[in-house]
């Protein structure tokens, strides 16, 4: 099969950089009280949020380290710095952007995607969002778009009021260890009735070796209105670890609809651990759309709570899982009220050692009557030496609950190979298509040229696979 | 601050918490006058007792509730030596069995087999016994086999003193036309009952148990009872096993069970168990699909009605090539009743050719009901037939009950016919015709003693 290799060609070093730069402000390595006041200092924070910090890292002492899933002691919390500001100020047009940080950029691809289809750009560089642009015209509707540190400066109040409310810090540790040290992230306000008319986006990258990257997003979306949202992430590869500690948090109010669409790309060296977590009011409609190629271990289940009557949960989450990789990933939703409706889909695809997990709740809460709610998760292992675990929990405690759950793993079948290369495709085209073929319920789910990025992400993560 | 009560407040029981006050010396008294190897193992067993957490497996540490067990004041039997006190009932198996052996209590009532069955070589006898008369044997089916898991805290109490045990060997090639009746039936307030199992096939052999749990009418209702129980099961090559357990035991007994099978060679093996009875009952299941086309069906259904709690945990694990796995649980909940129906399949990378299906169904009948599923798949080996999964909880179908309501059946009826029907997949697979008879009547009986069921919650208990 060497023969195919170069129709798939290798474009992992696109990714692979690692550019110099001169942090303004950093840190030392290590996890102190005295840290988390210095990073409070920096970013002259109100009294509050320190203290808020302070509380939040004393819990995050006391939290064991969780057990139930497996390599999480390795992650060496001494090593790791806390906080880095690669530039001065928040950067209003790309023009001001620093050159080296824009060469950065531009390998990624940013540019083109703004001047193509993207409302608005919050770019973190590391530790601070050092580009944003938000069109006039969403400026004009009242939407709010910036870094969550400016937030917290300038809309004290809608912050105040939800900031930690659908992930308190003392969720889990990790949610613990982020909201003592969190920085940068995306802040997003839309005000009644107003519907955005495309994709807020936001690009992370992980830059400098053991630089902890610890972003904290907050989307409030008012009555009736309706937003989607992007993130995705890619980072230089290094060979010693990194750690990313994110917290999501939305708020879906009474008739809004939010869509958010992740692809997680971490270099294999990261470890992703990530708190997503929404609540769902009255009528409301909330959508994660979870991707995961990347990264060493992630740990990610993103969660709907649906909390008001009427409110609909709608969870994708993908997963790739390669060489020693483990995705840990899957989805959670919560009914508190009554004629709430969820809809869980998951595929995961294992191969060249790696291991995916999915592990899943679905929970119909005393009073939350007539509940309708789907689960399905498929995976695809390519190979013998992969492992796909599958763990659900279902917790149903009304009696007029509608449930199903199925869940399948198997492999490519050779029938299918063997029609595509009677077509002409080689092995590897084969697979790759097949695969493509399997993650479809997520690609579809994704604006054209997130769709195309994705299917070239999956492409590389295939490549070589059949050797 | 204050000194105001005299009466010291009992502790809060939290849900991990084991009442049963098990100590060493219960264990030294029943080891003792033991062979080495038994007492040894006994002391084995204690010291991972005392090690162990009540569910080790983090998948399901949070769905683990003992408080319906207050087992504080449970006495346990003294260890049943040799044949035991001579059976008191009669000296003939029950009609239409080949064997029984039938407890009461701690005492043997019957112990017995038809002419045909000593013929061929089928030996039924109390644990004790075949510790006496063939040490090697016991030894190698108590210890060798290792059939209780290590992890597992409840298993280990039962390892460490048990005081009462029954065996049954069938040899080689030999089919059993009639089943054999294992019967225990437990109630005496504040006892302990610890029993084991033991069950081996020999290559080709071909057998039918039903296995009854009942109660004995002595129950006092504040007073509580503890039976634990295990079945430990040996297949050959090609041999075939059939199980049927009915629990029917009352609602002051406490149960633990505890039921692991060692599957050879293409043979197969089908469980077909009833839980309709105790306050709280925890149980697994351990399948070990070691040979090569070795084969299990399993089907449990869960009948809970009050407060009752059903703690159910199933491990298949494939590892010969081309095994078969179908497990079905069904659970229909009353009142306040509460299931955890956890299923985990274990594909290893040796298991080529896997076919494996869990379904994990169930249906709650009040509002204060809980089901919870954790049906789990861990798989090495890509190269099966089927590794899937299924699962679903729902009120009764409109459509079936609007069917049968159309054929002139009254509502509360049709309910009845739909909520039976769901659970008869483990009803047809009782072996005796009077033990089916039997089971469908308890199932009537419990369905309309079940408060609110059919008129929407009205009479709560």
């Amino acid at each position: 099969m060497t023969a195919t290799r170069e129709i798939v060609t290798d474009q992992r070093d696109q990714f692979a950089f690692h550019d110099d730069i001169a942090y303004l402000a950093e840190t030392k390595r290590g996890l102190t009280r005295a840290t988390v006041e210095e990073i409070s200092g920096f970013k002259n924070e109100p009294d509050w949020m320190l203290q808020y910090r302070l509380r939040a890292y004393e819990h995050f002492l006391k939290r064991p380290m969780p057990t139930w899933t497996d390599g999480l002691d390795k992650i060496d919390f001494d090593k790791i710095v806390y906080y880095r500001k690669p530039s001065e100020r928040e950067e209003k047009s790309w023009d001001d952007v620093p050159d080296q940080i824009k060469a950065t950029f531009e390998r990624l691809g940013i540019p083109e995607a703004e001047r193509k289809f993207l409302a608005g750009v919050g770019a973190q560089y590391d530790s601070e969002v050092v580009y944003h642009s938000v069109k006039e015209e969403l400026t004009k509707l009242g939407v709010v778009f910036m870094g969550t540190d400016q937030a917290l400066i300038e809309y004290p109040d809608i912050f105040r009021k939800h900031f930690g409310t659908v992930v308190p810090a003392e969720d889990n540790k990790f949610s613990a260890l982020n909201a003592a040290v969190w920085s940068g992230g995306s802040f997003v306000y839309v005000p009644k009735g107003v519907e955005v008319p495309l994709p807020l986006q936001a690009y992370f990258r992980i830059n400098g070796e053991n630089t902890g990257q610890f972003e904290r997003t907050l989307i409030v979306v008012d009555e009736g209105a309706k937003v989607h949202y992007i993130e995705g992430c890619t980072a230089p590869i290094y060979a010693t670890e990194s750690l990313h500690v994110a917290v999501v948090e939305v708020v879906a109010l009474p008739g809004s609809k939010v869509r958010y669409t992740t692809i997680q790309n971490w270099s294999n060296d990261v470890y992703n651990l990530v708190t997503k977590r929404a609540h769902a009011y009255e009528n409301s409609t909330v959508e994660w759309i979870d991707a995961n190629t990347g990264s060493r271990k992630t740990v990610k289940f993103p969660a709907i709570y649906l909390r008001g009557e009427g409110a609909t949960a709608d969870i994708i989450s993908v997963a790739v899982a390669g060489k020693g990789q483990h995705q840990d990933t899957g989805a959670k939703a919560v009914h508190l009220a009554p004629n709430t409706r969820s809809r869980i889909v998951s595929k995961s695809v294992s191969k060249d050692g790696g291991r995916a997990t999915y592990r899943g709740q679905l929970k119909v809460s005393p009073g939350a009557t007539n509940v309708v709610a789907s689960v399905r998760c498929d995976a695809l292992m390519l190979d013998d030496i992969s492992r796909s675990d599958t763990y659900p929990y279902i917790d149903i405690q009304e009696d007029d609950t509608s449930m199903t759950h199925e869940a399948t793993v198997g492999k490519v079948s050779a029938e299918q190979v063997f029609y595509l290369m009677s077509r002409g495709l080689t092995e590897n085209e084969a697979t790759n298509l097949i695969v493509q073929g399997f993650l479809e319920v997520f690609t579809k789910e994704l604006p054209m040229e997130y769709a195309i990025e994705f299917n070239r992400l999956v492409k590389l993560e295939m490549e070589g696979s059949l050797g | 601050m204050t000194v105001a009560s005299a009466r010291p407040r009992p502790a809060r029981q939290g849900p991990t918490d084991l009442t049963f006050a098990f100590d060493e010396a219960i264990v030294e008294a029943a080891a003792a006058g033991e062979p080495d190897w038994l007492a040894g193992d006994r002391r084995a067993a204690f010291a991972r007792f005392l090690v162990l957490p009540i569910e080790s497996n983090q998948l399901y540490t949070t769905y683990v509730d003992l408080r319906n067990a207050t087992l504080a004041n449970a006495v346990p039997y003294e260890r049943a030596r040799g044949a035991g006190s001579a059976p008191v009932g009669p000296t003939e198996p029950d009609h239409g069995t080949a064997g029984t052996a039938s407890f009461r209590e701690n005492r043997i009532e019957i112990m017995a087999l038809d002419a045909a069955a000593i013929a061929a070589g089928v030996t039924l006898e109390p644990l004790g016994a075949l510790i006496d008369r063939e040490p090697e044997t016991a030894e190698r089916l108590l210890i060798a086999s290792a059939a209780l898991p290590d992890d597992d805290r409840l298993a280990q109490l039962t390892r460490a003193g048990w005081n009462q045990g029954v065996v049954l060997r069938v040899p080689p090639g030999v089919h059993l036309k009639q089943p054999i009746v294992l019967r225990w039936a437990v109630g005496a307030p504040d006892r302990a009952l610890l029993t084991r199992t033991l069950v081996e096939l020999g290559d080709g052999a071909v057998a039918t148990i039903l296995e009854e749990l009942l109660p004995t009418g002595d129950e006092v209702a504040d007073r509580q009872n503890l039976f634990t129980g295990t079945m430990e099961v040996t297949l050959g090559r090609d041999a075939k096993l059939s199980v049927s357990s009915l629990q029917e035991l009352s609602s002051s007994t406490v149960a633990f069970q505890h039921r692991h099978a060692s599957v050879g060679e293409g043979s197969t093996l089908h469980w077909a168990v009833a839980q309709l009875g105790s306050r709280l009952v925890r149980s697994r299941v351990d399948n070990v699909l070691a040979g090569d086309r070795s084969s299990v069906e399993q089907v449990e259904i869960v009948f809970g009605s009050d407060d009752q709690v059903f703690d159910l945990t199933s491990y298949t694990r494939h590892i010969g090539r081309d095994t078969t796995g179908n497990l079905l649980s069904k659970g229909a909940l009353m009142d306040k009743a509460r299931s955890y129906m956890k299923g985990m399949i274990v594909i290893d990378r040796s298991a080529v050719g896997t076919d494996s299906f869990l379904g994990e169904f169930g249906m709650n009948l009040s509002k204060a009901t809980r089901s919870v599923a954790i049906p789990s798949l861990e798989i090495d080996q890509p190269d099966c037939r089927r590794a899937a999964h299924a699962s679903a909880v729902g009120p009764i179908d409109e459509g079936q009950l609007f069917y049968l309501e159309s054929r002139g059946i009254p509502p509360d009826e049709a309910r009845k016919f739909i909520v039976l029907g769901f659970l008869e997949p483990v009803v047809a697979r009782v072996p005796l015709e009077e033990a089916q008879d039997r089971l469908r009547e308890r199932l009537d009986a419990k369905w309309d003693a079940g408060s609110g069921v059919g008129s929407g919650g009205t009479a709560a208990a």
